[in-house]
């Protein structure tokens, strides 16, 4: 076993990267040795902070001795940024979604295979201490056969490049129909065989989609539905919402996975606020990633399970635009 | 105003007791083929018990009836009522095809007589006050709607509920309450995409999700359930582009009495919560159609809406049925 993983990040485009950098931060088990972001303002508090070293670009800092990169670029960028890596010899954990294309993560996780690195998708909901407990309830049969699965993962608009189609590949359905698809392939042990959905723009003026719904089929018969919306208003409490209801023979459970929250109503803010005390899901997807490359085991999420969770994602537009149900085939038959 | 009613199940006898302390209405008798359930609903509204709806007709001399029959018996009363001229009072939903909302709509009209059906939830202060929200613009402009409604597996005489053939299911007789109101926000339907999961013998359940998109740009996803192991839940949140109004049964309960005394059976008695009101729902909901009757006017809720209703809940069945998004036959151009 490894005692000590060399983890470098690239790219804080998407904001959940100075999550990761807390998370690696405080283990002992990790050596951050730096931050490679083309845009250097964007990462300076971090670097100063932490006194950690600057890459202007990427490929410098996958010429060091790093075992592993976390990347957290605009999703158009996570395939070549993986590929690079991977062409490196560095293990990677890539910020959802996995990518904008399934061409593109076939590439991604067949460049990862042909080096001999370790590709994980960064779905931290599987770590949320309510999720981890319903999980453990549905495999015990605590509510008999799953025959049902409603989802929201609602949310505000991020705004900035996510907004930007050519540099996020999609807007509300794309970023946020990925968390709650992969909690439901992970649950149900299936795989979705048809889509039909809507996406639409509701709710800002920014030319993408901010609104959606989207009707899964699974193999196994489970029928399901979530909303990827960016939906909350600036007025909400909190950015946003992943609820996962199951219906099953037996009985059913809703995970509500950020109800362990106090709420505050305070004069300067004219608005109330929610504050989170539950546990951090980011810091337990770090570890998972560190421990398995430690203990040279394969990562709990992969590669695979962010190609499976974004088709969903990609089909959803494709049944959007032609207005029907579109058809999925199985992974094995379009792998390679 | 002398109101009459027909079916005396557990709609029959929420009728009954809201019209007798209604100072509007005069409860003149209430009829059911069950003499024992006739009986009980006549003890609860202080009025005469039939058996025969004929006989009661007659001797009563309504003004309005009101039919609390199972939806497959709905079509045929209603007719025979119209041209009895009797006003018409009729529980939800309205028919179990078009062609049977189309007769009993043909029919009123034809014999002069106005034909109202129990959209009750239109009459819920919680869903009443939500559409007069998102109404004043509170919300903003059309966004994503959630509805739902779970319940325990109806158990009506005779277990009519749980054949297809005389109550619908799932969507045409619980989620239909929520495809009236969503359409009561949004106005009319473009297109419906449905799927359900169902499971019959000794402990039936079904389960319907069900999408529908609105010319106006809205998108809604609605739920209903029969067979919810917990308690009966209404739950609807609304989001535009200014902003969210959610409702919920579970959040709104004003009062929550827990006791150490055993219940009647003997077991510890559990938690009620409840959310009460000087009127229930469906006493405004009764008093509006009879003031409709006085006064000539519009109800809140139409035959029209009903039977647009309805056509959703069909629309939706058939895409349970094709897994394929069905338009919806009242798209305009």
């Amino acid at each position: 076993m490894k005692a000590k993983l060399k983890v470098g990040m690239i790219s804080f485009a998407h904001m959940h990267a100075a999550s990761y950098l807390q998370a690696l931060l405080a283990r002992k088990d990790v050596d951050l040795v730096g931050i490679a972001d083309e845009n250097r303002e964007r990462v300076r508090p971090f670097l100063e902070r932490y006194g950690l070293a600057y890459y202007e670009d990427a490929g410098k800092l996958l010429a060091t001795d790093v075992d592993a990169v976390v990347i957290c670029s605009e999703n158009v960028r996570h395939a070549p940024l993986t590929v690079q890596a991977a062409q490196a010899g560095k293990h990677v954990l890539c910020e959802k979604p996995l990518g904008i294309s399934e061409a593109q993560m076939r590439e991604m996780i067949e460049a990862c295979r042909a080096n001999g690195v370790q590709l994980m998708t960064a779905f931290p909901c599987r770590y949320l201490a309510s999720v981890i407990e319903a999980k453990a309830a549905v495999d015990r049969g605590d509510i008999g056969r799953i025959v049902a699965v409603k989802g929201t993962n609602r949310g505000t608009m991020p705004g900035g490049w996510f907004a930007d189609r050519s540099l996020s590949g999609g807007g509300a359905v794309l970023d946020h129909t990925v968390h709650v698809m992969d909690l439901m392939n992970w649950f149900l042990n299936s795989e979705p065989e048809e889509v039909f959905a809507y996406a639409a723009t509701l709710f800002h003026r920014e030319p993408i989609d901010d609104a959606g719904m989207v009707h899964v089929k699974f193999r196994n018969g489970v029928i399901a539905v979530l909303d990827p919306s960016w939906s909350r208003p600036a007025a909400f409490p909190t950015w946003g919402d992943v609820t996962m209801e199951l219906i099953g023979t037996k009985g059913t459970l809703f995970v509500d996975a950020f109800a362990q929250k106090n709420e505050i109503y305070n004069n300067e803010r004219m608005k109330p606020s929610w504050s989170y005390w539950g546990d951090s899901m980011d810091d337990r997807l770090i570890e998972a990633f560190v421990l398995a490359l430690r203990e040279d085991r394969s990562v709990p999420i992969t590669g695979e399970d962010g190609f499976r969770s974004a088709r969903v994602a990609l089909a959803a537009y494709a049944s959007a635009q032609q207005g029907k149900p579109v058809r999925l085939a199985p992974w094995d038959r379009t792998d390679g | 105003m002398r109101v009459s009613i027909i079916g005396c199940g557990t709609m029959g006898i929420t009728y009954a007791k809201n019209l007798a302390s209604m100072e509007e209405a005069d409860l003149a008798g209430v009829c059911d083929i069950d003499a024992a359930r006739a009986e009980e609903a006549a003890k609860a509204g202080g009025t005469r018990a039939y058996s025969d709806y004929k006989a009661m007709l007659e001797m009563e001399n309504p003004d309005v009836v009101c039919v609390c029959l199972p939806t497959y018996l709905h079509k045929g009363t209603v007719i025979e009522l119209a041209r009895l001229g009797k006003h018409i009072i009729c529980e939800k939903p309205i028919g179990l095809t078009l062609e049977e909302a189309d007769a009993m709509i043909e029919a009123c009209r034809e014999n002069g007589v106005r034909l109202f059906v129990g959209h009750v939830v239109r009459f819920f202060p919680n869903y009443a006050d939500a559409a007069g929200q998102i109404a004043r613009g509170e919300t903003g402009g059309p966004g994503v709607a959630h509805l739902k409604r779970y319940g325990s597996y109806p158990q009506g005489n005779g277990q009519w509920y749980h054949d297809r053939n005389k109550s619908g299911g799932v969507i045409m007789d619980l989620m239909i309450h929520d495809i009236d109101f969503v359409r009561s926000v949004y106005g009319e339907a473009d297109a419906v995409y449905a799927a359900k999961a169902q499971s019959g013998g000794e402990d039936p359940f079904e389960y319907a999700m069900v999408t529908i998109h609105f010319l106006n740009g809205a998108i809604a996803n609605l739920t209903a359930y029969w067979g919810y192991p917990g308690p009966f839940t209404t739950e609807a949140e609304f989001a535009g582009s200014q902003g969210v109004l959610r409702l919920g049964s579970e959040s709104s309960r004003s009062l929550i009495v827990t006791s150490k005394e055993k219940g009647p059976e003997g077991k510890a008695a559990v938690q009620v919560p409840q959310s009460p009101m000087r009127h229930d729902p469906y006493y405004r909901e009764l008093k509006h159609f009879l003031d409709c009757i006085r006064d000539g006017s519009e109800p809140l809720v139409t035959a029209e809406d009903a039977r647009a209703a309805l056509e959703i809940a069909l629309a939706a069945e058939r895409s349970c049925q094709t897994g394929q998004p069905v338009a919806i036959g009242g798209k305009r151009a």
